[in-house]
């Protein structure tokens, strides 16, 4: 069964069609590439994904379980994270406390328990600490936990929003353009950084990215959108070779894996 | 003498208390409210009405006027957040339960309307006082160095980054309602058996913009900087015999001032500790030290 | 009786839809609810009275006075309360304490100096009745529902055909590609502040003659931002529609329920409104910015 399905995934804002029945799979442990020009209903279809958006139409389906309509904190109880676009960082609060505020979904104490004080609480607090802390070290930022977040560099601070939803221990992470803005040796660090962390925690993943090289060295399935509609799918190969996908979106020069 | 500055001190201690409650509200979660005089009020009079007329114990009624409170936070709070108003209607929305309370307030029986309630039993002492807000204080600060105030923190800071962390954000926003509301209502149970007589044109808007200036002057993200200047309101113009108008006058003064030009208030995100003194010492004198906001280190 | 109440209600509904257009202008362009329009009123109708009590003007002088005095304050008002913030991109919280303390300095201001005293219009206006169809409606109310109409169209026209209308507008759309195109947001923002403001001074004058002047007479904004949810957030034609519904409403809620209730069904109605119908009559519902 795959983790994560799309049905017939439409979505209408009053006259704009974002998306119009677009519908792929993606099996447990697989990466995959979502790619297009922009405005071509990517970050539509991760806002309705993770519940900001209600559907118009089709199903959305977690290992078979229907999550459209759902509470987007809900839908991240149930195993999906994320990361934006442009970066939505606690920009004040400390580089520990971003990762902490999601290390807290599953470190839980209640409230009474809380507001007392009770020893529980100091025990789970410091073992929240040392998950955050962790997460902070797989992706090298252990270094600068007690720093703003805003007072990081732009890589960092992408960094920083990795292991963020790393600490939300998702079955499902999708990355929105983790690369934008970086040069090209920061991409293929952060395409290694990726590659890592799938093998490590076994992270089934959801890429967009307009970088082409971080897109074909990791995915092994990639799902084409143009003008909220489904251009094409295939493997990296067969994108690369495919003539729409090369005169909607890669250019017809675009340099080929293998040439 | 003595009595007068026990007087003061206890009654900067009512203050603090509802002053405390409204931090979470609107220092921790991020939450306007134009009408938190309301469950003070509530409580004051719930207090008031059942030592009264109905012979409670004390302790029993402030608990009472703080559960009557925290009940109609609740029943206000509730359709008001599940709509996910935007915070000026809501704060708008807060405007109109003001309002209504003290429509009820004037016309009810139990409440002898405009009149008033006289002879309230004097019960709240300075060690009263002092127990309670200690107690209030310590509730708060255990709960912003929480995974629960984290999560308010977060809702504040940016709400949908917040919902993306699995966060409730109508619970959140609830549970600090609910707490401000209770927090309010015990205050006013304490203020109703200190000055022994309520009317509702006590529990005005004059209230709760000294209460929202308490917050914003001691910092929004902590918790004893609104308790300072909780008791500095109190205090100062007691001491320098301000009357009420100019107070505030300037109050309204202090909300924009530090709106433009310290938005963080008097003591900013960080806690009164020895810690942050330490810090600023070495700020004022020269040395390097920029620790992360947050009130949790 | 019914028909005298519906008079009734949309004389009030004249000077409730004034006062929501000059609200909805402000929110419509910067998706904020500015909480001192009221004490810019109280303000107005204080400029107003001192123009025609203490120096003797006529009528029409104190109305342009306080219209004047109106936009300028409100001017004053965004220049010093709420720019810095805008610029630093501040919350909608740091605006609403930055508009609620302004509100409350200027009031209490009023209050220290002037006095809490209620001062009322000589009976210009206000005494005299017309009859029509068995009910009378003063005269003073004609010419407030008259003036309104007028102020409304004027700004519809100016909205409509100035350069500086239509910047506005498109600001209302978008305001960053608006400003790519070469409007200076500054200055149309100030605009904005200054035309919400001399609508402000007239409601003003209008509320001051219709009842009295008295430093928290801006408490009655509130039914602006009523009026404006019915109609529409956003929408200036919806605040008119609105102001009108809601003066009817109210005064039928007044006269055949209880007066004392009147403005907790004002009030419970917004809360209904936004639960169910948050875009109103005409509005877009604006998200706010986060």
């Amino acid at each position: 069964m795959n983790l994560l399905e799309l049905n017939g995934v439409t979505k209408r804002f009053g006259g704009i069609t974002a998306c119009k029945e677009i519908s792929f799979g993606i099996a447990p442990g697989q990466i995959m590439g979502l790619i297009g020009p922009n405005g071509a209903g990517k970050t539509t279809a991760f806002n309705l994904i993770t519940g900001v958006y209600d559907l118009t139409g089709g199903t959305i389906l977690l290992e078979g379980k229907p999550i459209q309509g759902a509470r987007p904190d809900e839908i991240v109880q149930w195993g999906v994270a994320r990361t934006f676009q442009n970066i939505r960082l606690f920009r004040n609060l400390s580089v520990l406390d971003n990762v902490c505020i999601a290390a807290d979904l599953h470190e839980t104490y209640s409230l009474s328990a809380a507001l007392l004080r009770l020893p529980q609480v100091s025990r789970r607090e410091r073992a929240i600490r040392e998950q955050a802390m962790e997460y902070l070290a797989a992706v090298g930022l252990e270094e600068r936990a007690a720093l703003r977040a805003d007072s990081l560099p732009y890589g960092l601070q992408r960094k920083l929003e990795i292991a963020r939803a790393l600490a939300l221990k998702p079955r499902l992470l999708l990355l929105d353009e983790p690369a934008a803005g970086m040069n090209p040796e920061e991409s293929l660090d952060l395409a290694r950084l990726i590659r890592r962390i799938h093998e490590e925690y076994q992270l089934t993943t959801l890429l967009i990215e307009h970088h082409m090289d971080v897109v074909m060295a990791l995915c092994e399935k990639i799902f084409v959108m143009n003008f909220g509609v489904r251009l094409a799918e295939g493997t990296a190969e067969e994108i690369q070779t495919n003539p729409d996908v090369l005169k909607a979106y890669l250019g017809e020069g675009y340099k080929r894996a293998g040439n | 003498m003595l009595d007068y500055i026990s007087g003061v001190i206890t009654f900067s201690l009512i203050y603090v208390i509802a002053t405390v409650g409204l931090a979470i509200f609107t220092g921790f979660t991020g939450l306007f409210s134009l009408g938190h005089a309301a469950f003070f009020a509530i409580g004051a009079y719930t207090a008031a009405i059942l030592t009264y007329f109905y012979d409670v114990n004390f302790w029993l009624a402030l608990a009472a006027g703080g559960a009557m409170s925290g009940l109609v936070g609740f029943i206000i709070g509730y359709p008001t957040l599940k709509a996910k108003l935007r915070s000026d209607y809501f704060a708008i929305a807060t405007l109109g339960f003001g309002e209504a309370i003290r429509v009820l307030l004037e016309n009810l029986d139990i409440t002898q309307g405009a009149r008033g309630l006289p002879g309230i039993a004097a019960e709240t002492t300075l060690p009263v006082t002092l127990a309670v807000a200690v107690l209030t204080i310590w509730v708060a600060r255990n709960f912003v160095s929480s995974r629960q105030g984290r999560a308010a923190i977060a809702v504040r800071e940016d709400f949908v980054a917040a919902e993306m962390m699995g966060i409730d954000l109508f619970a959140v926003r609830l549970r600090s309602l609910i707490f401000s509301a209770v927090c309010g209502g015990v205050a006013g149970g304490l203020f109703a058996h200190y000055v022994a007589f309520i009317q509702p044109s006590m529990f005005t808007a004059y209230l709760s913009t000294q209460l929202t200036a308490g917050v914003v002057a001691g910092g929004m993200g902590s918790i004893t900087g609104p308790v300072l200047a909780a008791v500095i309101f109190v205090a100062l113009p007691e001491m320098l015999r301000v009357a009420n108008i100019w107070r505030l006058v300037a109050y309204g003064l202090l909300l924009v001032g530090i709106m433009i030009f310290r938005p963080q208030g008097l003591f900013g995100y960080q806690e009164i500790t020895w810690r942050s003194c330490r810090n600023f010492w070495k700020r004022l004198t020269g040395s390097r030290a920029e620790p992360a906001k947050g009130g949790q280190g | 009786m019914f028909l005298q109440t519906l008079l009734t209600g949309v004389a009030i509904g004249g000077i409730y839809a004034l006062m929501a257009v000059g609200y909805s202008l402000v929110f419509s362009i910067l998706n904020f609810s500015n909480f001192a329009y009221g004490s810019i009123i109280m303000l107005g109708a204080y400029v107003g009275y001192y123009s025609m009590v203490q120096a003797g003007l006529p009528v029409i002088l104190a109305i342009a006075f306080s219209i004047v005095g109106a936009a300028v304050l409100c001017y004053i008002n965004e220049r010093l309360a709420y720019s810095p913030l805008r610029k630093r991109k501040a919350s909608s919280l740091y605006f609403m304490i930055s508009a609620m303390g302004t509100s409350i300095f200027l009031e209490n201001l009023v209050y220290a100096t002037i006095g809490a005293r209620f001062y009322s219009f000589p009976e210009v206006l206000t005494q005299q009745n017309l009859e029509f169809m068995g009910t009378s409606i003063g005269v003073l109310d004609v010419f407030a529902i008259v003036f309104s109409a007028v102020a409304i169209y004027a700004l519809h026209f100016f909205l409509q055909n100035s350069k500086t209308g239509i910047a506005i507008r498109a600001a209302s759309y978008d305001m960053e590609v608006c400003a790519l195109n070469g409007v200076n947001i500054t200055v149309l923002i100030g605009w904005v502040f200054i035309l919400a403001g001399a609508l402000a001074g007239i409601s003003g004058m209008f509320l001051g003659m219709k009842y009295m002047v008295y430093p928290t007479m801006g408490w009655i904004t509130n039914k602006a931002y009523i009026a404006a949810v019915i109609g529409g957030l956003g929408s200036l034609p919806g605040a008119v529609v609105g102001g009108l519904i809601l003066g009817v409403l109210e005064t039928f809620v007044s006269a055949y329920v209880s007066s004392v209730v009147r403005d907790v069904f004002s009030f419970s109605l917004l809360v209904v409104l936004l639960m169910v119908m948050p875009t109103g009559l005409f509005g877009k519902y604006l998200e706010e910015k986060v």
